[in-house]
């Protein structure tokens, strides 16, 4: 039997500010570190038509200064106090993030507030922020092999509806047609403390981080929160296979995205520990069965929201996302039965206690070194808190992942991992790209 | 009240952050086996995990070839005699913990953790996994095939090859400058090889351990002892030749037909890590490309919009330090951004850093170590690396007095000496044809045609 150790982490706080802020505090008093979290529930999926990128574009415009702070004191502020600063824009949230030295954590708050409520949008700004966000593409996508493989693709093939299906890091033109008025209208919609969660985890005493929140998020007007949106569709029916060519890549590569269960229904758990017995590390079916016994893969991976994610990293629908780099010699399409096989397999056996036993060690592992760190447990509270409202659960999971049963795994690999419902992309090298 | 009624006076109102505080590590446990191997143990038990290092002197550029000392790295996790690839991987998932190989130019780091009631095991783990390597010669083969796909893979990309030039073109014949390796090489390394090179180096009198976690470190010191006592090997040091470092005085331009994007990199050997010179130099390049806010981020990103992010950084090694700047423009600006990236060079060595963005930059890199360390994993690490260097715990310690001592003319004494570009390579990877020929206008250049990537 594994029992997970007790928690010596005091339970997160929770607060809701009467402009609507929703605050979670979780003081870890083992360094003299915080970790600041700001959760605005608006990410890829609320783009408008015609407005690919924007979400992704808009995060960026937050780190342009503000009326007060302008743009060159921004980040200096941060890092001239001994702090990190960044961002990341996701399916269903867009978040903003400083890890600093716990003597600035009123500086960071003070800096949250600030560009919830004065920031500066302007066409200068705006101007080179999509130069910067282009640069970010190339970079990351059109000047490498196998760029955006396979988050950034697969979902385009594996949705119908726009809201899941577009291209979210942006199409250039319309990256470049956003006008400053649509930021702005961006930022009066989605961006009021209504729509987001602030996270606080670090050294500090809970009542002094109440009061410098309240100090600097109570003074920030409410601005009407919209409902939340229904990105929900259908799965499929009938497995549908896609071909990419891309002239930068040596080998062929494969992912195939099949529906995965909502956050909270019984399945959602059973799925995140399929993930581990299927492809986490040397001793997972994937990787032992198809790299070694049957020499078919070089590599494989996976799991929900993979590789961009995790289980709870959604609330709209999402994938289950198996990738793998064939053999030299071996097909895709070998590669994709592989794996449907090994699928079938788990669906109808089920794993064994022993496999069962590792992927929830290991979640606990997980668990406790994602504690150890600021960042890794404010990404874990603001996820749980912004996009489902369960900031309790953090500290309950270890606990919830140890009452799963085999047959829970079982039959969630057997109504979900199915090849209908799943998205096949076949990423394929292109022979005739230009050659010196 | 609002904040823009109050917007006024707000800006000086920004609430200023109390100092960095101080990096406290805690005592550390200390004990030396017979055998050689030098033990640290520090107790952090901020959450119920053990995190350990092993290192040993079998870095990338010690043994005979690039090819057998990334195979010996692949081949640790292919298990013992006792214990098969998936029985090791299960070992340590019952632990609930992690294992990985990662190697630098001077040593190999056995990377592990486990929950901290499984502590004996996982020493345990990591002792037949460092002292009884199987290699067996069919997972081998494998192996092969990874690394040979994964190279061909990085190749494809802009920065792999530009940084595998600089590298050659600074260390010439030394082993740091030594390239990864080829197709035919990695498929010729025996296991016979492997084995001796395993012998050569992992010795137990150069290897280091590291443990950090919810530990008791008289009673880890203790289990550390019984698991690795029996670890025996010849007594002797592995060297790394001295660097004698190149300076390539025109741009190297390899040729990427069709690049969106063009690599800009440039760099040179630095002071090693322990060398006066090395603190006064971190603080220059990291106000050259160390945040979100330095000069490159600032001029070449938030200003011209010519990148998504520039760097510079500065890697340590036992005999020099790899002192480097990268940015990726677009095509189209590269001729642009090598002149800015030019100025803010010649900037940095010529005009003293004004008080505050020093101060500033200071409290960054003090701010990010205290940062880094505060968990298991990132102490653990620090920790290792540093002794791998030679360098002991005060080293950690009086990091932030150090940057403290450091004035602006120092600073620029050592950005003229390292950093100035009359001191530094340049390699660039973009489409010559759109591109070379506004480069060379500004600056002799070299044109390199692409590699051809080989069949497997």
């Amino acid at each position: 039997m594994v029992k997970p150790a007790p928690s010596k982490v005091p339970q997160p706080r929770r607060l809701r500010l009467t402009n609507g802020l929703d605050v979670v505090l979780s003081p870890e008093r083992s360094s003299p570190t915080v970790a600041v979290g700001m959760y605005y529930r608006a990410g890829f999926r609320l783009e408008e038509r015609g407005r690919t990128g924007f979400a992704h574009l808009f995060e960026h415009l937050m780190f342009q200064g503000t009326t007060i702070v302008p743009k060159a004191d921004f980040g200096r502020l941060i890092t001239g106090a001994g702090g990190l600063l960044n961002g990341s824009t996701r399916h269903d949230y867009t978040n903003y993030f400083e890890v600093l030295p716990a003597p600035a954590l009123e500086m960071a708050c003070y800096i949250e507030a600030d560009r919830m409520h004065n920031l500066d949008i302007n066409p200068e700004t705006l101007r080179n922020q999509v130069d910067v966000v282009e640069e970010e593409v190339r970079v990351n996508v059109l000047s490498q092999p196998y760029g955006g493989f396979s988050w950034l693709w697969l979902s385009q093939y594996a949705f119908s509806t726009y809201a899941n299906s577009h291209n979210f890091y942006g199409e250039f033109a319309d990256l470049e047609s956003a006008t400053v008025a649509e930021a702005k209208a961006f930022y009066e919609t989605w961006y009021g403390p209504g729509n987001a969660t602030l996270v606080l985890v670090g050294d500090f005493e809970v009542e002094r981080a109440e009061e410098i929140v309240d100090r600097y998020f109570s003074p920030v007007p409410s601005r009407p929160a919209p409902p939340p949106a229904k990105f929900d569709e259908p799965v499929p029916k009938a497995r549908t296979e896609h071909q990419h060519h891309d002239r930068l890549a040596p080998n062929p590569r494969v992912a195939i995205g099949y529906r995965t269960a909502a956050f909270g229904t019984p399945d959602h758990l059973p799925l995140a520990l399929a993930a581990r017995v299927l492809a986490d590390g040397r001793s997972s079916r994937l990787q032992r069965r198809l790299i070694r016994e049957r020499e078919l893969l070089l590599q494989v991976n996976g799991g929900p929201h993979f590789p961009i994610g995790d289980s709870f990293e959604f609330r709209g629908p999402a994938l289950f996302t198996i990738e793998a780099t064939p053999r030299p010699g071996v097909t895709t399409k070998v590669a994709v039965a592989a794996v449907d096989e090994e699928m079938a397999r788990l669906a109808e056996e089920g794993p064994s206690p022993d496999e069962l036993l590792r992927a929830k060690r290991r979640e606990l592992g997980a668990y406790h070194a994602s504690t150890d760190s600021r960042l890794g447990r404010m990404r874990e509270l603001g996820v749980l808190a912004a996009v489902h409202d369960r900031p309790e659960l953090v500290d309950q999971l270890p606990k919830l992942y140890q009452q799963v049963t085999e047959g829970q795994v079982q039959k969630a690999v057997a109504d979900w991992l199915r090849p209908e419902h799943s998205t096949v992309l076949h990423w394929l090298p292109k022979a005739d790209g230009p050659q010196s | 009240m609002s904040p823009k009624e109050r917007a006024p006076e707000l800006s000086a109102d920004v609430p200023r952050p109390g100092p960095v505080p101080p990096l406290r590590v805690g005592r550390p446990s200390r004990s030396t086996l017979a055998n050689g191997l030098e033990m640290m143990v520090v107790a952090r038990p901020s959450v119920p995990r053990v995190e350990l290092r092993l290192t040993v002197p079998a870095g990338a550029a010690i043994g005979p070839s690039a090819a057998a000392s990334a195979l010996l790295r692949a081949g640790i996790l292919l298990g013992t005699k006792r214990l098969n690839q998936e029985e090791v991987s299960e070992s340590i998932q019952r632990l609930g913990g992690s294992l990985t190989v990662r190697q630098d130019q001077d040593r190999l780091q056995i990377a592990a953790s486990a929950l901290s009631e499984a502590e004996e095991e996982l020493y345990r783990l990591v002792f037949v996994l460092a002292e009884q390597p199987a290699f067996p010669a069919d997972e081998l083969e494998t192996e092969r095939v990874k690394l040979i796909e994964g190279l061909r893979t990085a190749r494809a990309t802009p920065e792999f090859p530009a940084a595998e030039q600089l590298q050659r073109i600074i260390y010439g014949n030394h082993p740091y400058g030594r390239p990864e390796p080829e197709e035919p090489a990695i498929r010729k390394i025996t296991r016979r090889q492997l084995l001796a090179l395993h012998r050569a180096s992992f010795l137990p009198s150069e290897a280091q351990i590291t443990v950090v976690g919810d530990v008791i470190p008289r009673r880890t010191l203790a289990r550390l002892r019984s698991a690795f006592a029996t670890w025996s090997g010849p007594r002797r040091r592995l060297k790394v030749p001295r660097v004698r470092p190149h300076l390539c005085p025109e741009v190297t331009f390899i040729d990427r037909p069709g690049s969106v994007q063009t690599v800009i990199l440039v760099g040179a050997s630095g002071p090693a890590p322990g060398h006066p010179d090395h603190i006064p130099l971190s603080l220059a390049s990291a106000v050259l490309g160390g945040s979100f806010s330095s000069r490159l981020m600032s001029n070449l990103r938030e200003d011209k919009g010519y990148t998504y992010g520039a760097n510079s950084s500065l890697d340590g090694h036992l005999k020099d330090s790899l002192l480097g700047a990268e940015i990726e423009v677009r095509t189209e600006v590269t001729a642009a951004s090598y002149v800015e990236l030019t100025y803010e060079l010649g900037r940095l060595a010529s005009v003293e850093v004004p008080q505050d963005e020093l101060e500033a930059t200071r409290n960054y890199l003090a701010g990010v170590r205290v940062i880094f360390l505060q968990t298991q994993a990132g102490l653990a690490s620090s920790l290792a690396q540093i002794r791998g260097l030679g360098l002991d715990l005060r080293y950690l310690e009086s990091y932030s007095d150090r940057l403290a001592a450091v004035t602006p003319t120092e600073l620029r004494r050592v950005a003229a000496r390292y950093l100035a570009p009359a001191q530094l390579s340049t390699v660039m990877v973009g489409d010559a044809a759109k591109v070379a020929g506004s480069v060379s206008s500004l600056v002799r250049t070299r044109i390199l045609s692409p590699k051809r990537s080989k069949e497997s």
